[in-house]
């Protein structure tokens, strides 16, 4: 499906990152395999370090520590705020929305739309074509997007599958009407049918968490992880992003009336180096357009890969140039979802470590 | 398939594969040699190859069968 937006921008993004950095090596002992073979599997996907959360730390406790960070910076005024997205797949509650408590903990107006997403890979394409939505309406003028998860306290530390990949994060993207016209070109396609592909089996009101769904168990390939952890075929999501995000990006370029080397950069969700660089290969797009460095340095963080990728790799230039970006979020619902659009004089592109307090 | 056995040889980090030797019994049969293989197969004959099919296949000969019938 297709979606066009006009007159839009971003206007900021700030990445927080918790403190705790875990190597790939402290953790090897944990896995069923060889120290020669897993140090094969860390050239090979690009694992190195990865930001962890410490055992307490809530995606609101991550969201706080940034809005805060950013009013007391004088880059956002909590008075602009007209509607807060918070797209997580780990919220503090089932009920009330995450996002329903931060606007009360960080004292927004009750003028403000607070919406939560249940969204993973595809986070930040889904939050920012909300937010868009939500800016075709007169009274919202500022909307805060948020894509933050604390996947690793799901993922088992005997899954050599997932655990060196996964990392903790919260992005903060401030998305607002644009008075120099533009045009977004936006996609986004779903099938519910590969629901299992990337899931966590309990914990939800179908099977809720108890000591059975907790039981270890082995898998084929030598991974041990329980129904309360996070599961993810990765042989099925390889084929499937290999298979569709080529010709999703073909469309939305023939869509946008572009070609592939107008792009400055394709932003893309960061689930392992070795995964992006075939779909670099595939796509015929030089490896240093598309940055595939946010795994080896932070971890994956679902929705938040992508602004921690552009934190990381182009925050000077952004924040300096106008630059056209391809977004492209792939992965849990199956989601897979591009975004085409100008970006750039952003007001700031950083990051900033969480703290608690008194640390 | 003319490169094949020598294309897989590689992937396993061995100097020769015969289409009988079983897939598993290689020193470097592990999740990622698996999936190397699934990028192999979709790079090179631009098919897609799952886990559970290349499990099932056994040995290099099998693998190759799986392959040519996707072909």
């Amino acid at each position: 499906m297709n979606l066009t937006f006009h007159d839009k921008k971003i206007t900021g993004i700030l990445t927080v990152l918790p403190s705790n950095i875990v190597k790939f090596e402290d953790e090897m002992d944990n896995y069923n395999f060889s120290k020669a073979k897993s140090l094969k599997l860390k050239l090979a996907m690009g694992y190195n370090t990865h930001r962890i959360v410490a055992d307490n730390t809530t995606v609101s406790d991550l969201c706080l520590y940034g809005l805060q960070y950013l009013v007391e910076k004088k880059y956002l005024k909590k008075d602009d705020i007209d509607a807060l997205i918070l797209v997580t797949q780990s919220p503090d509650y089932f009920m009330p929305p995450t996002s329903n408590v931060i606007q009360g903990k960080l004292g927004l107006k009750h003028d403000t739309i607070c919406l939560d997403i249940n969204q993973g890979c595809a986070g930040f394409e889904v939050g920012l074509f909300q937010s868009f939505m939500l800016l075709e309406q007169e009274e919202i003028n500022k909307v805060v997007l948020l894509n933050a998860d604390i996947l690793s306290k799901k993922v088992s530390k005997r899954d050599r599958n997932s655990n060196p990949l996964i990392g903790d994060a919260a992005s903060i993207s401030i998305v607002e009407k644009s008075d120099k016209p533009n045009v977004i070109n936006c996609n986004v396609k779903m099938n519910g049918d590969a629901y299992d592909v990337l899931m966590i089996p309990a914990g939800g009101f179908k099977l809720p968490s108890s000591p059975k769904t907790s039981e270890m168990k082995e898998d084929d390939a030598g991974n041990f992880r329980s129904l309360d952890n996070l599961i993810m075929k990765g042989d099925e999501v390889f084929n499937f992003v290999q298979r569709e995000v080529p010709p999703m990006i073909d469309s939305l370029l023939e869509k946008a009336k572009r070609k592939r080397e107008d792009v400055d950069y394709f932003m893309f969700h960061q689930p392992n180096k070795f995964m992006l660089k075939k779909l670099a290969e595939k796509m015929n797009v030089p490896y240093e357009k598309m940055p595939n460095n946010v795994v080896e340095n932070y971890g994956n963080a679902s929705g938040a890969s992508i602004p921690t990728a552009i934190c990381h790799n182009i925050s000077e230039e952004i924040r300096n140039e106008d630059m056209l970006l391809c977004f492209a979020g792939f992965g849990v619902g199956l989601t897979w979802s591009s975004i085409l659009m100008e970006v750039g004089h952003l007001d700031f592109c950083e990051f900033v470590e969480f703290k608690k307090e008194g640390e | 398939m003319e490169n094949f056995l020598t294309d897989i040889a590689e992937l396993l980090e061995e100097d020769e594969i015969r289409e009988e030797d079983v897939l598993e019994d290689f020193e470097e049969w592990d999740s990622l040699t698996i999936l190397s293989i699934i990028a192999y197969t979709n790079e090179k004959y631009g098919i897609q190859i799952s886990t559970a099919e290349i499990n099932k296949s056994k040995t290099v000969g099998g693998l190759k069968k799986i392959i040519t019938g996707k072909m």
